[in-house]
């Protein structure tokens, strides 16, 4: 069989037909000339030579018919023949085809939910032209970041924008924006401070009004303008077709709508944007920072659209030379430019992040299908033994192996593409209502994301290809393993050779349990420490006191207060939820306890030149007692401290040890810049800004009068949470009723952290499941199999004086070795998983006792008793009957 | 059907196959070529029933037996040359060896008086 040749077939028939009509007329041209030359007339020669070929038409139809047909047709037979033979035996057909849809399902659903965060383009026109350009810097480097490190400056932006040849345009945007929405209700945007070439550069349109022109990017807090979308648009302005013109107030500047965006447009990242204000309106939104003239301030992501017939390694190398250019401008640094093709989650840190977690995922659904796989190959193996005859005869009456292995191969396939087609239609329909509910069930303070998990192209090419790869995997050892009879033996009977051969089948058999066994172990163990890891985060003591505290989130810097306002501020709201009934305490301080918020910044120890990076919060004096959190040296701040505004601090136990081992902190130094600080404290250690891990390094400053207005309250109160946080709102409105005040349980804090483990414990414990389900069956399969086949057998031992205690014990001792077997290789699998998983578990040690000994026991147990089941019906067979099987 | 012996009814059938494959032995040839060959070898005495031949080539063809190039011919028009694969040859020196065993059976037959 020539591949090459059908493919050709298949593909080029006009050509072919060409072919063949001139390779005929050649024939009937060298025929007539060669008549001429015997002297026959010109007429007559050409007469005779068609006379002589024949009837052309039916020459070429049969040629035709054989480029054309010959693999279409040979393929519908193997198909027809395996499906028939699919009919036949609907019991295993039907267990066969749900396990490849289970296995395929979960693989695709996972692929779809990969593919909508990080593999999809940009939901834009032409999206393939767009890329993400991002920096890593290496060398020596002293820069602000303002959201992530591979961020821009707008000098920088400006760079590449003018000195560019690669792109039609290059976008910028400040992607981590919030504001304020005034109004009756006020309400918390995320919004996009966009260069005015934003919308041009995407080919987005606005669905009303207009967007951005140059004019509006002229100059610094020139033009305040904003483009709202249509999702705002609808909920909050009831879709008012006036819109255009009115003003709002964002973070209190006025602002003038001028467009709306088009119904679908959510900006470039997960979390969808819900306004577009001008780059050179950043100091209006944040007033307390000046990014535009922060040259080495990184906080813009850039976008640009590349240039017809330019490659992305075009792109790259003419990018490459302007980052070059830049670094000049600091000596000792380098640059590095990451550029692809834009996708959510594009920038370094977070594909980093994504592809990480989406491989041990994959991973993870990988080997549910694997086990699926080896379950579907060793029923194929038992119906190929009862199949044996079938087989023998068409091998010799002439089938070739490679026939035979085809037809087998063909219905594996059918297996799979039925497998596959149902599990990957259940996944399209359920994904995304699946999706839904895991975002709109995240927890408070994690980011409102939106996904588009719906299968496009690739992911029905992926599970395409997954499927076919299935069936393959899974049917080929059984289809060469039962075609590799030697004919002669099989056909004289010499028995030997099939008595052989059936021991090879069930090493086979063996194997392939003994793999499911073992990947149903890794599977389940590690479902087994990740819920582990739940149960822990669930339960862990992060070493402070939540209960009865609540704690007022606010922005002040945002909404235009400079720092007297803020302490005026400060001071009356204080005041005011001092006096509520029931609180009898309120503190404050600039980071309140596992809110994901972290400050860091480099400190040198006194007496060396080594920088150091601590972590650090900066709080009011009652902050410690508070929380529960003992000064086990020194003190804890005064109101002194804070009045004076005195450069001291407190470290935390673990710090003063590793910072001066064997010494008193107590009035020891650290420096910040030109600025000395004196220890007058350490506290013991706690977990108050990783969850599950204390000990890095970490101090705290006094909440001086420079500090007020990036403070948040915390307040502990005798009556209920909610009355309390309600007399907080109540206070802080009656102050100001334009600012928002996000007020929670300090514990709700800890949902967020739990979050991850949650969705890691509840995805590990379904395919857990699941593999333990496929493995069962597997495993009961195999041993319901081997009774069947040993009938004869197991009939004689008892006839012979076996009981049924013997007969037991001899096949459960043959069904349990395999199993035994795979759970010592999977409980070795999971000693290396486990290393893996250790590192994102909470206080967890990796080799859990709990995970490794009781989940083995567990699946154990499980194997056992799918033995224990058709071994017990073996030894109830009457002798008679057995000895007369078959 | 196959190739016919002038006045004498059909050759043995798969007969066909294995003179195509000899014709091309010594390098590749356009079908007339084939067919010709054929003839002129035999002296004249086996006609190729060229309706059958180019399913045949074509036949062998997509079996592998043998590959096919487009070619200038003799009088310089374009013309299909057909030549053998290691597969073709290989299948041409089984059919020789059990045609050498077949007609050698039957002639000792016939010759038993």
């Amino acid at each position: 069989m020539n591949i090459c040749v059908r493919a050709k077939a298949l593909f080029r028939r006009k050509q072919l037909e060409k072919d063949l009509d001139e390779e005929l007329a050649f024939h009937l041209a060298m025929r007539e000339a060669k008549k001429r030359a015997a002297g026959i007339a010109a007429e007559e020669a050409k007469y005779a030579a068609r006379r002589q070929f024949g009837n052309a038409t039916r020459v070429k139809e049969s040629c035709r018919e054989m480029w054309s047909f010959a693999s279409l047709e040979t393929f519908w037979r193997d198909l027809r023949y395996g499906a028939r033979a699919l009919a036949k035996n609907p019991g295993f057909t039907v267990v066969a085809v749900v396990a490849i849809a289970l296995g395929i399902g979960v693989n695709t659903g996972i692929f779809s939910v990969l593919n909508g965060v990080a593999l999809r383009l940009l939901p834009i026109p032409r999206a393939e032209q767009i890329v993400s350009v991002d920096q890593i810097f290496h060398g020596k480097l002293s820069r602000n970041v303002h959201g992530e490190p591979g961020l821009f400056s707008y000098s920088e932006y400006k760079n590449y924008r003018d000195h560019n040849h690669v792109f039609t345009g290059l976008l910028a945007y400040e992607p981590f924006l919030e504001a304020t929405l005034a109004g009756e209700s006020p309400k918390q945007l995320m919004g996009t401070a966009a260069s005015c070439n934003y919308f041009d550069v995407l080919g987005e349109r606005p669905g009303l009004g207009r967007v951005f022109v140059d004019a509006d990017c002229s100059a610094p807090g020139a033009s305040a303008v904003v483009v709202l979308s249509d999702g705002l648009w609808r909920s909050r302005f009831g879709a008012d077709p006036l819109i255009v013109g009115t003003r709002v107030s964002l973070n209190r500047a006025k602002f003038t709508v001028i467009g709306v965006a088009a119904p679908g447009f959510g900006g470039l990242d997960p979390w969808p944007s819900e306004f577009w204000a001008p780059l050179t309106m950043q100091k209006a939104l944040e007033p307390d920072r000046d990014f535009f003239h922060e040259d080495n301030t990184g906080w813009l992501a850039m976008l640009g659209r590349i240039q017809g017939g330019v490659s992305i390694e075009e792109v790259r190398s003419g990018l490459r030379v302007i980052a070059g250019q830049i670094d000049q401008q600091y000596p000792g640094r380098t640059t590095t430019l990451v550029i692809h093709r834009a996708t959510f989650l594009g920038r370094p840190e977070e594909r980093t992040v994504v592809f990480r977690i989406g491989a041990v995922v994959l991973a993870a659904v990988g080997l549910v299908l694997l086990i699926a796989c080896a379950n579907v190959a060793n029923l194929l193996l038992a119906r190929a033994a009862a199949r044996q005859k079938e087989i023998v005869i068409r091998l010799s009456i002439g089938g070739s192996r490679w026939q035979i292995v085809r037809q087998l191969l063909t219905e594996s396939l059918l297996i799979s593409f039925l497998g596959g087609t149902l599990g990957s239609l259940v996944t399209f329909w359920s994904i995304e209502g699946i999706t839904r509910v895991v975002l709109a069930h995240l927890p408070h303070g994690a980011p409102r994301l939106v996904w588009n998990v719906n299968p496009d192209l690739r992911v029905w090419g992926y599970s395409l290809v997954l499927t076919a790869l299935t069936g393959i995997v899974f049917g080929l050892a059984p289809a060469l393993h039962a075609t590799r009879q030697d004919l002669s033996t099989s056909i004289k009977g010499d028995g030997g050779g099939l008595i052989g051969k059936a021991a090879v089948g069930g090493m086979l058999r063996s194997a392939l349990v003994g793999v499911q066994v073992a990947v149903c172990m890794v599977l389940l163990v590690a479902a087994g420490l990740l819920m582990r890891g739940l149960y822990v985060a669930q339960t862990i003591n992060p070493g402070f006191e939540m209960k009865g505290i609540t704690q007022a989130i606010f922005d002040l810097p945002s909404q235009g207060y400079n720092e007297e306002r803020a302490r005026v501020f400060q001071r009356e709201l204080m005041a005011r939820v001092a006096a509520l009934p029931g609180v009898d305490a309120v503190e404050q301080a600039r980071v309140t306890p596992l809110s994901h918020q972290f400050e860091g910044t480099g400190m040198t120890v006194a007496g060396e030149t080594q920088e150091q990076m601590f972590e650090f919060n900066v709080v009011s004096p009652g902050f410690f007692a508070m929380l529960g959190m003992p000064i086990v040296r020194g003190r804890a701040f005064t109101e002194a401290d804070i009045q004076s505004d005195a450069n001291v601090l407190v470290v935390t136990e673990s710090t003063a040890g590793r910072v001066w081992p064997e010494q008193d902190a107590i009035g020891k130094l650290l420096r910040e810049g030109k600025k000395e600080y004196q220890v007058v404290g350490v506290v013991k250690d706690s977990q108050v800004s990783h969850l599950g891990q204390p000990g890095g390094m970490f101090f705290y400053m006094p909440a001086g009068p420079k500090e007020q207005a990036r403070l948040q309250l915390l307040v502990h109160g005798q009556s209920g949470d909610t009355a309390t946080a309600n007399g907080i709102r109540e206070s802080a409105r009656a102050l100001d009723p334009d600012l928002i005040v996000d007020v929670t349980r300090l514990e709700d804090n800890l949902e967020l952290w739990r979050t991850p483990s949650r969705i890691a414990a509840t995805l590990s414990g379904v395919l857990g499941a699941l593999a333990l389900l496929l493995a069962s069956v597997g495993v009961h399969g195999v041993v319901s199999y081997g009774v069947s086949q040993r009938i004869r057998e197991i009939g004689i031992r008892m006839t012979l004086g076996a009981d049924g205690k013997d007969v037991m014990r001899l096949l459960l001792r043959q069904a349990m070795r395999p199993v035994l077997i795979g759970a010592a290789v999977g409980v070795a699998g999971c000693a290396a998983v486990s290393q893996i998983l250790s590192k994102v578990l909470y206080g967890i040690g990796s080799h859990d006792p709990t995970a490794f000994i009781g989940v083995p026991a567990f699946l154990l147990g499980i194997a056992f008793l799918a033995s224990y089941i058709p071994a017990r019906r073996a030894t109830r067979v009457d002798p008679v009957v057995a000895l007369r099987y078959e | 059907m196959g190739a016919r012996i002038e006045r004498q009814g059909d050759l043995v059938q798969g007969t066909l196959d294995m003179l195509v494959l000899k014709a091309l032995a010594r390098g590749a040839k356009h079908g007339y070529a084939v067919a010709e060959w054929i003839h002129e070898s035999s002296n004249d005495v086996l006609y190729v029933e060229e309706g059958a031949l180019y399913p045949a080539l074509h036949r062998l063809e997509l079996r592998g037996l043998l590959s096919a190039e487009w070619g200038s011919s003799e009088n310089n028009r374009r013309a299909k040359f057909y030549s053998l694969t290691a597969a073709g040859r290989k299948k041409l020196t089984e059919e020789a060896e059990y045609w050498r065993r077949m007609s050698g059976a039957i002639a000792r037959v016939m010759q038993t008086a």
